[in-house]
């Protein structure tokens, strides 16, 4: 906790969102579409720039996941990110070789010129059009770390579909919580965008309201193998409340001044946080899978 | 079944547009018949692309389906696209004469295979990537020839249902006589599909957005006000169909096999 008495000292963040179209499977080039939106960014005096999900590979890589791999202790890559990390934070998303054959869908917190967090999606979409836990090894944690602007949590698109994530992220104490994605849209009607983006935003609002945090998700748009993603990123303030949306279906660059104290204001007149009790989630938990049975 | 026209103009221009680009072409070609589908889908490129890279072969067999020809032509020159006509009779003839046959589905499914091979071959004349116009009712149903008129590059109307497509046609402000059209595969004269298939192209698609969208079950889309002959006559169809929309079997005997195993995305590189 030493580090927020030195670097708590933001009252407001200004959040950039990157809604790209990565090039499926060419990191150099999107390494590059990368340095152009950090420029960007810096230019409009942004603090925080997100990137969606496998925004350094893109998505539908399949057997391509080898070739696209990324070390980011080794990867001289990682280590030109860290440097333009010294002026504004990012987060990226990549394939991770953490360990020799076994890739993640990771998304890394870059800040002062280091990697602060890297979280591995968890959650896995293997059903229907979706096939990541063919490819991908699975992550085992949702953290909260430190960052600058408070306490943060990520994860990555359908992480955020399973509700005992978003909660292991409030009762890790997540002031900021964070969603790169790679969504694609689905579900047609008379409205203009996709019945997809409507459950994102639905869940935006609700988490945001149940966490008493801001809800940042940041989606990337363009087509894979006819596959649309549905773009429409946006950030829900603590009360559950839009405050700033991206396109459907373009290329967008959103810029948002968040306020840290809506935060407190947030959980002074809906307590939750106070409220929750972790201990008697986690015994009922262990009762319940003990009690499992086929 | 519902859809916002201005909504899926949008996604189908801009899947034409990028689909276009990723693959580095610059010029649109696809099969215009003066039906409802390939009117569309013309219309859509026109709106993705400059009306100049756009072109769209009409190829009748002889003099038949005369009205549907100059309907064509009057889309083409509606939409500022280049068109060109091509009689496919010659080819056709040329190859019954040694083979000849009464049986209506082989000739017809003959004239389609040619006129996919006429716009492969202008396709690589042209360099100009085929769009598709198979919709999702013809597709779900097996109701078209398979390497024949289902054969292209992208297929930007493959998950619209035939009602649907009548949706969007509105809104694409496509002329009331295309839009009013009995919808017919054009393998002979008075075939209609609904004739054909036995049901209408509301009924089909209501019971099949049930089955497919919904994932319904036979019981309950039976139960939803179908007769049971209706429902089963849509699952049977579909079932026989899969093969046309599947690349084949490749026999797997070795460590790592195309279509099994070996598995790339479709965009690879691009």
């Amino acid at each position: 906790m030493q580090c927020l008495r030195n670097c708590g000292n933001f009252s407001f963040v200004r959040v950039a969102i990157a809604q790209i179209t990565p090039h499926l499977g060419d990191v150099k080039k999107n390494f590059d579409l990368h340095l152009k939106y950090i420029k960007k960014a810096k230019k409009k005096k942004a603090d925080l720039l997100i990137f969606p999900e496998l925004s350094l590979t893109g998505y539908t890589l399949k057997d391509l996941i080898g070739e696209v791999a990324l070390n980011p202790k080794k990867d001289s890559l990682f280590g030109e990110l860290n440097a333009a990390s010294r002026q504004i934070s990012l987060i990226v998303g990549f394939v991770e070789e953490k360990e020799k054959g076994l890739f993640y869908n990771s998304a890394a917190f870059l800040s002062k010129g280091k990697i602060l967090h890297i979280h591995r999606k968890v959650f896995l979409p293997t059903y229907g059009m979706f096939e990541e836990g063919k490819f991908f090894a699975q992550g085992r944690n949702f953290k909260t770390f430190l960052t600058p602007y408070g306490k943060m949590g990520m994860m990555i698109c359908y992480d955020f579909l399973h509700y005992g994530a978003s909660y292991l992220l409030f009762a890790g104490g997540s002031e900021i919580i964070i969603v790169p994605s790679a969504a694609p849209g689905r579900g047609l009607s008379d409205k203009e965008c996709y019945e997809t983006s409507r459950m994102w935003e639905l869940m935006g609002s609700a988490i945001s309201r149940f966490s008493s945090a801001f809800l940042i998700y940041c989606n990337r748009v363009g087509f894979e193998d006819g596959k649309h993603f549905a773009g429409g990123s946006f950030i829900y303030n603590p009360m559950g409340e839009l405050i700033a949306q991206a396109s459907y279906l373009d290329q967008d660059f959103l810029i948002q001044k968040i306020n840290l104290a809506d935060i407190r204001e947030a959980r002074k007149k809906w307590p939750y946080k106070r409220d929750d009790r972790p201990e008697i989630i986690l015994e009922s938990l262990k009762r319940i899978i003990r009690n499992n049975e086929d | 079944m519902k859809i916002n026209g201005s909504f899926v103009e949008k996604v189908l221009t801009a899947f034409i547009k990028q689909e276009l680009s990723k693959f580095n072409y610059k010029k649109g070609i696809l099969g215009l018949s003066g039906g409802l589908d390939s009117s569309v889908c013309t219309f859509l490129a026109a709106k993705a692309l400059k009306p100049a890279n756009v072109l769209a072969l009409i190829m009748p067999y002889g003099e038949s389906f005369k009205r549907d020809v100059e309907d064509a032509k009057e889309i083409a020159k509606l939409l500022g696209i280049r068109s060109k006509i091509i009689d496919i009779s010659p080819m056709v003839n040329a190859y019954f004469s040694t083979y000849p046959t009464d049986n209506k589905i082989i000739k017809g499914n003959k004239m389609a295979r040619e006129r996919m091979a006429i716009l492969y071959d202008f396709s690589a004349r042209e360099k100009a990537l085929i769009l598709g116009t198979s919709n999702k009712t013809e597709l779900l149903l097996g109701y078209g020839t398979i390497h024949g008129d289902m054969a292209c590059g992208i297929n930007p109307l493959g998950d619209l249902y035939k009602t649907q497509i009548k949706q969007l046609a509105l809104h694409l402000g496509i002329p009331e006589k295309i839009r009013k059209k009995t919808p017919t595969a054009g393998l002979w004269t008075n075939q209609t599909d609904e004739k054909e298939l036995g049901l209408s192209y509301a009924k089909m698609d209501k019971i099949l957005f049930q089955l497919v969208d919904l994932r319904k079950s036979k019981k309950d889309v039976i139960a939803s006000g179908f007769k049971k002959e209706e429902v089963e006559k849509i699952i049977s169809l579909i079932k026989k169909s899969e093969f046309k929309r599947k690349l084949p079997p490749i026999v797997k005997i070795s460590a790592r096999t195309v279509g099994h195993d070996f598995l790339f995305p479709y965009d690879w590189d691009k």
